[in-house]
């Protein structure tokens, strides 16, 4: 090889090593110029859509016309366990969007958030969706409640309670239905019923994804028979026109999911915008918003009569049921789930 | 020379073990290797080349591919000077605990990356041993870039320093005594005699070093705060595409990612030969 051609190369390779090294001060640089106040904001999986969709654009435009400032978004999305723990861990959360109320207990526990983060409308919920399961197209193996997921042959997907809240939710819906069925026909809650139940659908879990979003991928991707999940995820999926089928069990739980601020990241300066943002949550125009998108609202129970695909549920319940999360969490999670069905 | 070993005389004619043993290669390679490879080509491309290009244009896209290409680049630059420092001084010098060094150097080897993540961040993160103290003073290396390039130096510490210890090891030790008694300085005699013997070694050492940061994962997801267009890696961005159901758009940058090691191991094949023929 000439000298020339050496000379050439080694000519280039410099330059790319150049330009490689000076990149870090070209990003960060989205949604308009310096001026441009950021929020950031992490979400349990299945918050994406609507966020990204309607939400952010929605407030951003609201803002600019109120303040004249232009207002951009960053956030990440994953199973709420793994949100709350990046937050304990120092991510640069502003607003934390969770699945369930016990991660954002985890953050008060921790200093995050101020114990009175539920003085807001709806005690800090934004929205609510069901529990339903989700089977493939025709629903081959004939599936139609809880129970069912339990019989011999059924592959079921079902995200992981230990980096999910979804997954939590989901096993909470197992287990209550069945309390509140026998409540129905009996007039007792029947526990051992309801733990039977929960086993004989967990030897049938054939994988634990992190969170509610992984596990719809694999299931999209063709494993598994069943998956249970979010009711808004699985319209989601039947807009994508996903060959399944949504089965909507007779007793369900619903599922409500708070917003908190991250106090500790939150400065002053940026306080009242980041306040804007969560309390626009609550507007009437992000509640029909979520509700386009499948979600329930928490607010008006109207605005969920404009939704077409919401499935109805003869016997809903709500974490109340269980007497809240400070309950279900420890009773059911860790001395049912963990103990008495996974670690069996 | 196969044929040798087997036993089978092949004075004149056909060899018919090298075929063999070719296809042997590639049969074994198909189900391993190739074919994996190549699903992401065809799912990548599955919905027609324009929707790839929109998948491989969208900003967040090439956001994460700019992140990765320059974190990996410091984390190239600090191992490769790194490495040279530590092979020279550990094959130049022998002292109590050289071989101890030398074994603690390579353990990111065997450590799971996820380990090397949250080790980090048990360190530096804002509660860690270390970040508490730097936190009053508004200094953040978790979430960062720098959170990723830290992630990126521990993973790859041992590369460039296991390619070019071996070369100082078995190095003409006459030519820098030559160049001593010259009358050379030490800095003259490794500038015009150690080094240019090291090009070769420098070089791989740095594209290995390069290639497996781009492609690291499991430490950046724990320590970079995975915020699309921020701290979002391209792996990170292909994880998060792959969750969110969008495998196209996951594979579209998978494609770039596996092109993008070919070519550095392409380079890598023909580079080394050059340099190290004069």
């Amino acid at each position: 090889m000439t000298n020339k051609i050496k000379f050439g190369l080694t000519f280039v390779l410099a330059i790319s090593l150049f330009m490689m090294s000076c990149l870090p001060s070209a990003p960060g640089g989205r949604g308009g110029g310096k001026a441009a106040r950021t929020i950031t904001v992490y979400g349990f999986s299945v918050m994406k859509e609507s966020l990204e969709k309607e939400i952010y654009p929605a407030f951003a435009a609201k803002w600019k016309a109120e303040h004249g400032e232009d207002v951009s978004f960053q956030s990440s999305f994953a199973g709420s366990e793994t949100v709350t723990n990046q937050i304990l861990q120092g991510a640069p959360a502003d607003i934390g969007i969770f699945s369930i109320e016990r991660d954002v207990d985890r953050l008060i526990v921790a200093g995050h958030v101020p114990n009175d983060w539920y003085v807001t409308p709806q005690k800090g919920i934004v929205n609510k969706t069901p529990f339903v399961i989700l089977v493939r197209k025709g629903n081959p193996k004939g599936i139609t409640d809880f129970a069912d997921l339990g019989k011999e042959g059924v592959k079921v997907i079902h995200p992981d309670p230990v980096s999910s809240g979804g997954a939590q939710w989901s096993i909470l819906s197992i287990y209550g239905s069945e309390l509140k069925k026998s409540e129905a026909e009996t007039g007792k809650r029947d526990e051992a019923r309801a733990l039977n139940t929960l086993k004989t659908i967990w030897r049938n879990v054939i994988a634990t994804p992190g969170s509610a979003r992984e596990a719809r991928t694999q299931f999209e991707l063709g494993q598994g028979d069943a998956l249970i999940t979010y009711e808004l995820d699985a319209l989601l999926m039947k807009d994508a026109n996903a060959a399944v089928d949504v089965v909507i069990p007779k007793s369900t739980i619903f599922s409500e999911h708070p917003v908190a601020i991250v106090d500790r990241n939150v400065t002053a300066e940026e306080r009242p915008v980041v306040e804007a943002f969560r309390n626009f949550l609550w507007s009437e125009e992000a509640q029909k918003a979520f509700v386009k998108n499948h979600f329930r609202s928490a607010t008006n129970e109207i605005f969920n009569t404009t939704n077409a695909q919401f499935g109805k549920i003869e016997m809903p319940f709500t974490v109340e049921y269980f007497g809240g999360w400070s309950k279900a969490y420890p009773e059911i999670i860790e001395k049912i789930f963990r103990d008495q069905v996974q670690n069996k | 020379m196969s044929a040798n070993l087997s036993g089978i005389r092949h004075t004149r004619g056909f060899d018919v073990i090298k075929p063999l043993s070719i296809m042997t290669l590639i049969i074994v390679m198909m189900p391993l290797v190739l074919l994996p490879l190549a699903s992401i080509f065809i799912f990548g491309t599955s919905n027609g080349l324009r929707s790839f290009w929109n998948a491989l244009t969208a900003p967040e896209a090439i956001f994460a591919l700019q992140l990765s290409m320059v974190t990996s680049f410091w984390a190239t630059a600090f191992n490769v000077v790194f490495g040279l420092f530590a092979a020279y001084v550990l094959s130049k010098y022998n002292f109590w605990g050289r071989n101890a060094l030398i074994v603690t150097i390579s353990l990111p080897t065997a450590i799971p990356t996820a380990v090397a993540g949250f080790a980090l961040l048990l360190l530096w993160g804002p509660y860690g041993i270390l970040g508490k103290y730097l936190e009053p003073y508004g200094i953040h290396l978790m979430f960062t870039a720098a959170a990723i390039i830290l992630a990126n130096i521990f993973v790859t510490f041992p590369l460039a320093f296991g390619v070019i210890k071996p070369v100082f090891d078995t190095m003409n030790q006459s030519l820098e005594e030559a160049s001593a008694t010259m009358g050379a300085t030490r800095w003259q005699t490794f500038w015009h005699v150690t080094l240019p013997s090291l090009r070769g070694a420098i070089l791989s050492g740095a594209l290995l070093t390069f290639a497996r940061s781009v492609g690291e994962f499991g430490s950046t997801i724990l320590v970079s705060g995975n915020l699309a267009g921020r701290t979002q890696t391209a792996p990170l961005y292909i994880f998060a595409k792959f969750n969110e159901g969008q495998v196209e758009a996951a594979n579209a940058i998978a494609i770039v990612l596996a092109l993008f090691s070919f070519l550095i191991f392409s380079v890598l094949f023909f580079a080394r030969d050059w340099l190290e023929a004069e």
